[in-house]
C-alpha cells in the first residue's frame, strides 16, 4: 500500500491548524511546523474576538482538539525550516531538529508579524510609560501585566500605525485595526467607566457584517469620541501625561489632548522570520513582503510555484473568519493538486 | 427660471463645475504629489507654525481641489517651510516642494487677490 | 648664447602673440568688471587685504600649494595629485625659467612676450658653458615633467580609475579642442626644440632626440614648420581659454586673493559668483562625492553639471539642479579648487524661489524680559526633534543628571529657527524669522543656548547675533561634561559607529567632540567614509525636488557606507539622521543623547539630595 502523502504546513496558526483538519480528512497526512512553543499563532496572545467577542482561548482550543487528537496530523513545534529542495514531484524538507520531510505539497501558512510600533518614534513606544500597542492591552485583558497607570481619566486610541504609511514601508491596509479599536475601546470603557475614550483614525473601515453595530454600540452606549485625523506626534508634559497632536480633519483646526494612556494600534507586516523560507522557494511577493496570489479571484491559494499554497495573513491582512476559508480552499486545492498528479 | 430674490447673500456651496482647473491641472503638473493626499492631518497638526498661525496643508491641498484657491492661498502666508509635515506625511508627500509650487502655479490668482 | 634672428622676429610667433593677447585683454577687462560689480564694502575687503601683510603672504601660500602644487588632490589621490601638479608647476617653472634665460642672456629682449616662449628659436648656443648646460637641463627637466603630466592625463581620458575617479565628467566641445591643444603644445615644444637642438644646443632630452631625428630627416625643412605647429597649438589653446574649463587656471588664483579677502557669495551669476563660476575646472571629483549619484540617471545632477550650465546661463538646467541638490556640502569640501556650489545653488534658488506673499505678523514675541544669568541653559530641541522624543528625553536625562539649571524652550511646540527658509531661498523671510526669535532668546536670560539639532546650529551660530550668549550643540555640551567630571559614564563595550551630520560636521566643523564621547561609552568604529566625506543621510531639508525613491536610494548607501565596519549601533547627532535611517536601518540607529542617557552611572550630588 503507498503510504499516505505527506502535506508540509509551514505555520501552525489558525490557518495551518484548519487546513491540517481538513487535509487529514481528505486523506493526507499534514505535518505542521511551528516555530513557537505552542500552536496557535497570534490567538495565543488574544483575549476576545470581534465582533461578537467570542473568547480566543475557546476558539483555539477548538482548532486545536480537532487536530490534537488525529494520528494522521503531526506537530513538530519549537522548529522551523531550515532548508527545502524542490524535488521532481516533491519538497525536501530538513527542519532546525534535523529531522527530514518528505512532502507532496507545501501550505505556507506563515501569517504577519505585529508591525513594531516603536519605529514610529514620533508616538513614544518604548520612550514613555503610557503609551502602549494593541497586544499589550489584549494581553491584559487576558490578566497577563498589568498597565501602565491604575485608573486612567482619558485613553486615546491611535488607528493605523504602521499601516497606510510609506515612511514605515507599508502602503497597505491593515483591514482588522479600525474593529479592533472599537472593541479594545468598548472593553477598556467598560472597565474604566468614567475615562474618556477618543478614537484617532484616518477613515473608519467597518467593513465587516456586524462592525457598523459595534461602532454604533461605541458611539450610542459607551460614548466613544471618534476623531477623523491621524496622530502626528506624542510628547509627555511635566506630569507625566501625554500630549497628543492631531488635526481634527473635520472641524479643519488641528488638536491637541492630554491622555493618560495611549493605545497603538499596530497593524500587520510580513512576517521577517520567514524570510529564509520565501528566498529559498523563490516565491513572489509584492512590495510590502506579502506573498503573492496566482490569480486572487479564481485562485487565491497557489503562488505560482508548482506544489506550493498559501493560505491566511501570508498573503495579505485578513480577519480569522477569511483566513479560516482560506485554509478551506487550500485543502480543496492540494487536494485537486495531488489527484490529478496521480492520474 | 424664477428668480427667489435671494441673491443679495453668495451662496455658500462649492460649485464644481466653476473650479478652477487649469491652474489645478499646471500645479499638478509641477508637483503630482499633490494627488497623492489622503486628507490624514498629519501636516496640520504637526505644524510649527500652529502657535500663531492659520497655515494647514491638508486644507489648502481639498480646497485647491475644489476650486476654492481664494480661500486656500491665505492659509499658507505664516508657512516657515520647517519640513515638518514632509517628515510626518504618511503617503510622502513632498510638502515643501508643494507649498513653493503652489505659490508658483497661482501667482495670477494671487495677485488678483491682493488688487 | 648668441641671437641667430637679427631682427629678434618671425612671423611664427604671431598664432601665439594673437592668443595671448586675446586671453590678456580678456581676463584684465573681466576682473576689472568684476572688481566694479562688487559691493562698495567688499571692494574696500579686498582693497585693504591686498596691502594687509598677513593676508598677502595666505595669498602666496594658497596660491603655491593649490595652483602649483595642488596640494588637496595630492591628498585625494596621489596619481591624480602629480598629474595636476606636473602639469600646472612644469610649465609655470618653464615659464619663468624661460624668463631668467631672456634677463641672462639678451637683456635687450625683455618685454617681447613671445621671447622666452620661443628663445630656443632666437637665440643659440655658441660654445659650451656650465651655465648653459644646467639651463638646458633645467628647461628639458620640467618639459619632461610636463609630458609625464600630459601621458597620465591622456590615459586618464581612457581609463579614469587608475587616479582614483570611478567617473569623470563629460567634456564639452569648447573643452575637447582647448583639451587636444594642450595635448599638443608640450610634444610639439618637444619636437621644435629638439630639432632646433643642432643649432641652439638642448640637455638630455633634446640632444639625443635631435640625433634621433638627424639620422632619417638630414634636411632642416621641418623646424619651421613645427615651430609653427607650437605656435598655433599655444594659440588655439589661449584662444579657447575662456569658452573652455582651462579658464580655471587663471581664475583660480585670482580667487583665492578674493576668498582670502573675506567676500561673500551675494548673486547667483555676477560679481564673486563669476569668478566662482570660472574657477570650476570641471575635474568631475564632485561626480564621486555626490550622494545623489546612486544611479547614473542622477550624474546629470552633480555639481560639476551646475556649474557648466550655470556658466552657460542654461535657465532651466540649472534651475532643475539647484532644486534637486541635497545641500550636503560635500562637493564643497572636496572641491580641489574650493568652488562653494552649494552656496550658489542657494543664491540662485533665493532668486527664483521665493514664496510670493508671507505673513509672519501674528507671531508676537513676549515683552517680558527675564533677568541674565550666566549659568542659565535655555534648551532648545528644534522641529524635528520633537517627531524624535528619545532625543529630548535622553537630554532631559542627561541635563538632570548633571543638575543643570536648564529651561526647555519649546516643550510645547516651537517655532522653526530659519535655515530651512535659507535653504530654500527665502532670505527675506528667514530674516524676519530670525529677528522674532533673537528678540525671545535674549529675553529670556539665558547664558547658553544648548541645541539638539545641527540645522539650527548652524544657523544659530552663523545667521543670528545673540551678544553673550554661548551657542553650543549637545554633541559640544555633553563632551564637556563628561571631561568636566559633571556626568561618569561607563563602556558599553559595544561598536559604535559614528555617522557626521552634515550640518554638524562640513557645516559646523564639529568633527571630535562626538567621537570623544563615543570612545567613552563603547568601541568607536569609522564609516568607509567619514568627517568631511561623509555621506548624506537622504533626509536632507536642503533638497526641495529630489523623489522619495532617490531620498531612499541615498539612505541605503549612506547606511552600507556606516556599517562595513560591522558595527552594533550607529549614532548620530541629528534628529533628521536619526528618522531618516531609522526607516531603513538593519541595525539600531540612536542619537548620541541617548546612547549617553543609557550608560550614566554616578548621578551629581545636586540631584540627588
Amino acid at each position: 500500500m503507498n503510504r499516505k502523502k505527506n502535506i508540509l504546513i509551514a505555520g501552525a496558526g489558525p490557518a495551518g491548524l484548519e487546513a491540517a483538519y481538513r487535509l487529514s480528512m481528505m486523506g493526507f497526512s499534514p505535518i505542521l511546523v511551528e516555530k513557537e512553543e505552542m500552536p496557535g499563532g497570534h490567538l495565543n496572545k488574544w483575549d476576545r474576538l470581534f465582533p461578537e467577542r467570542e473568547a480566543a482561548d475557546e476558539i483555539l482550543e477548538r482548532l486545536l482538539s480537532r487536530v490534537k487528537n488525529d494520528v494522521n496530523i503531526k506537530i513538530f513545534t519549537s522548529s522551523y525550516i531550515e532548508q527545502i529542495n524542490e524535488l521532481n514531484d516533491s519538497y525536501n524538507v530538513i527542519l532546525s531538529t534535523g529531522v527530514t520531510i518528505i512532502a507532496e505539497a507545501v501550505l505556507i501558512t506563515t501569517g504577519f508579524d505585529l508591525f513594531n510600533a516603536s519605529r514610529k518614534e514620533e508616538y513614544g513606544y518604548g520612550i514613555y510609560e503610557r503609551v502602549i500597542t494593541n497586544a499589550d492591552l489584549e494581553s491584559w485583558f487576558k490578566g497577563n501585566g498589568k498597565i501602565p497607570v491604575e485608573n486612567p481619566q482619558s485613553i486615546g486610541f491611535v488607528h493605523c500605525v504602521g499601516s497606510r504609511d510609506e515612511k514605515a514601508g507599508n502602503r497597505h491596509c491593515s483591514k482588522v485595526c479600525c474593529v479592533t479599536a472599537v472593541k479594545q475601546a468598548i472593553e477598556i470603557k467598560e472597565i474604566f467607566p468614567h475615562a474618556t475614550v477618543y478614537c484617532f483614525y484616518m477613515d473608519l473601515r467597518m467593513f465587516g457584517r456586524h462592525y457598523e453595530d459595534m461602532y454604533l454600540e461605541a458611539q450610542q452606549k459607551h460614548g466613544i469620541r471618534f476623531i477623523r485625523g491621524r496622530v502626528s506626534e506624542v510628547s509627555e508634559n511635566k506630569e507625566g501625561r501625554l500630549v497628543v497632536k492631531a488635526e481634527d480633519t473635520l472641524a479643519g483646526k488641528p488638536v491637541k489632548a492630554t491622555m493618560d494612556l495611549l493605545v497603538l494600534m499596530a497593524g500587520m507586516t510580513r512576517p521577517a522570520s520567514s524570510a529564509s523560507l520565501y528566498e529559498q522557494l523563490d516565491l513572489s511577493m509584492d512590495e510590502d513582503g506579502f506573498l503573492r496570489q496566482s490569480d486572487a479571484i479564481l485562485n487565491g491559494q497557489s503562488n505560482h510555484r508548482k506544489g506550493i499554497f498559501v493560505a491566511g495573513a501570508c498573503t495579505g491582512p485578513k480577519t480569522l473568519p477569511d483566513t479560516i476559508h482560506e485554509a478551506d480552499s487550500a485543502a480543496m486545492a492540494i487536494y485537486e493538486y495531488l489527484n490529478r498528479m496521480t492520474v | 427660471m424664477i428668480n427667489f430674490g435671494f441673491t443679495l447673500s453668495p451662496s455658500s456651496r462649492i460649485d464644481l463645475d466653476k473650479a478652477n482647473k487649469p491652474d489645478f491641472s499646471r500645479l499638478a503638473e509641477i508637483e503630482p504629489d499633490i494627488l497623492k493626499c489622503m486628507a490624514c492631518g498629519s501636516c496640520a497638526a504637526s505644524c510649527s507654525t500652529v502657535n500663531f498661525g492659520k497655515m494647514n496643508l491638508r486644507k489648502v491641498i481639498l480646497m485647491l481641489t475644489r476650486g476654492e484657491e481664494k480661500d486656500a492661498l491665505p492659509l499658507l502666508e505664516t508657512c516657515v517651510l520647517c519640513g515638518k509635515c514632509t517628515m510626518v506625511c504618511p503617503r510622502g508627500i513632498n510638502t515643501r516642494h508643494l507649498i513653493i509650487s503652489i505659490s508658483e502655479a497661482y501667482k495670477k490668482a494671487q495677485k488678483t487677490e491682493r488688487k | 648664447m648668441k641671437e641667430r634672428i637679427i631682427i629678434g622676429f618671425d612671423s611664427f610667433v604671431i598664432p601665439f602673440m594673437v592668443g595671448m593677447i586675446f586671453i590678456l585683454a580678456y581676463c584684465i577687462i573681466g576682473l576689472v568688471r568684476i572688481i566694479c560689480r562688487l559691493e562698495p564694502s567688499d571692494r574696500k575687503r579686498l582693497f585693504i587685504s591686498l596691502v594687509t601683510p598677513k593676508t598677502i603672504l595666505k595669498n602666496i601660500r594658497d596660491i603655491i600649494c593649490d595652483c602649483l602644487l595642488h596640494v588637496k588632490i595630492f591628498r585625494r589621490n596621489l596619481m591624480l595629485g602629480y598629474m595636476h601638479a606636473s602639469i600646472a608647476f612644469g610649465w609655470f617653472m618653464l615659464i619663468v625659467i624661460g624668463h631668467i634665460e631672456v634677463w641672462l642672456y639678451t637683456p635687450h629682449r625683455q618685454g617681447l612676450l613671445y621671447y622666452p616662449v620661443f628663445f630656443r628659436y632666437f637665440v643659440k648656443e655658441t660654445n659650451h658653458t656650465l651655465k648653459g648646460a644646467f639651463f638646458f637641463f633645467l628647461m628639458d627637466l620640467f618639459l619632461l615633467m610636463v609630458l609625464s603630466g600630459i601621458g597620465i592625463a591622456m590615459f586618464k581620458r581612457i581609463r579614469s580609475s587608475i587616479v582614483g575617479m570611478r567617473r569623470t565628467t563629460r567634456a564639452s566641445l569648447t573643452d575637447t579642442i582647448a583639451m587636444y591643444a594642450l595635448w599638443a603644445i608640450f610634444p610639439l615644444r618637444l619636437l621644435a626644440e629638439s630639432f632646433t637642438a643642432g643649432i641652439s644646443g638642448g640637455g638630455f632630452l633634446t640632444k639625443p632626440m635631435y640625433w634621433l631625428f638627424h639620422n632619417f630627416l638630414s634636411k632642416d625643412y621641418h623646424i619651421l614648420p613645427t615651430w609653427w605647429a607650437y605656435s598655433i597649438a599655444l594659440g588655439i589653446f589661449f584662444f579657447m581659454l575662456p569658452f573652455s574649463r582651462y579658464m580655471h587656471i587663471p581664475t583660480e588664483a585670482v580667487l583665492i586673493v578674493f576668498r582670502n579677502a573675506g567676500i561673500k557669495i551675494r548673486h547667483p551669476r555676477k560679481g564673486y559668483s563669476e569668478l566662482q563660476i570660472y574657477s570650476c575646472s570641471s575635474c568631475g571629483i564632485c561626480i564621486d562625492a555626490c550622494p545623489m549619484v546612486t544611479h547614473k540617471k542622477n550624474i546629470k545632477y552633480s555639481s560639476v553639471y551646475f556649474m557648466r550650465f550655470l556658466r552657460r546661463k542654461n535657465r532651466k538646467k540649472t534651475r532643475e539642479i539647484a532644486d534637486k541638490c541635497l545641500m550636503c556640502g560635500k562637493c564643497v569640501a572636496i572641491c580641489p579648487v574650493g568652488v562653494d556650489s552649494c552656496e550658489l545653488k542657494r543664491k540662485f534658488r533665493n532668486a527664483d524661489k521665493a514664496l510670493p506673499a508671507r505673513n509672519y505678523d501674528l507671531l508676537e514675541v513676549s515683552e517680558e524680559k527675564k533677568p541674565a544669568e550666566k549659568d542659565k541653559i535655555l534648551y532648545y530641541a528644534g522641529c524635528m526633534t520633537q517627531l524624535t522624543p528619545s532625543i529630548y528625553k535622553s537630554m532631559e536625562k542627561i541635563l538632570g543628571a548633571a543638575g543643570a539649571d536648564y529651561e526647555f524652550l519649546d516643550r510645547e511646540g516651537g517655532i522653526c529657527c530659519g535655515r530651512p527658509l535659507l535653504l530654500s531661498g527665502n532670505e527675506e523671510a528667514a530674516a524676519e524669522l530670525i529677528r522674532k526669535n533673537t528678540e525671545a532668546i535674549m529675553n529670556s536670560g539665558a547664558g547658553t543656548l544648548l541645541l539638539s539639532c545641527p540645522i539650527c546650529y548652524k544657523v544659530f551660530r552663523e545667521n543670528y547675533d545673540l551678544k553673550g550668549i554661548r551657542i553650543m550643540h549637545h554633541t559640544v555640551y555633553i563632551d564637556n561634561l563628561i571631561k568636566e567630571g559633571k556626568i561618569s559614564v561607563k563602556n558599553s563595550g559595544k561598536n559604535l559607529v559614528y555617522h557626521d551630520p552634515c550640518e554638524l560636521g562640513r557645516g559646523s566643523g564639529i568633527y571630535d567632540e562626538p567621537r570623544n564621547t563615543i570612545s567613552m561609552i563603547g568601541n568607536l568604529k569609522e564609516a568607509a567614509e567619514n568627517r568631511k566625506s561623509s555621506i548624506c543621510c537622504g533626509g536632507s531639508l536642503g533638497s526641495l525636488t529630489l523623489s522619495s525613491e532617490d531620498r531612499a536610494a541615498v539612505t541605503k548607501h549612506s547606511l552600507k557606507n556606516l556599517t562595513y565596519m560591522n558595527p552594533e549601533e550607529i549614532i548620530t547627532a541629528c534628529p533628521l539622521c536619526l528618522k531618516t535611517f531609522g526607516t531603513y536601518s538593519e541595525i539600531p540607529v540612536k542619537d548620541i543623547a541617548t546612547a549617553v542617557a543609557g550608560n550614566i552611572t554616578c548621578k551629581n550630588k545636586k540631584d540627588k539630595e
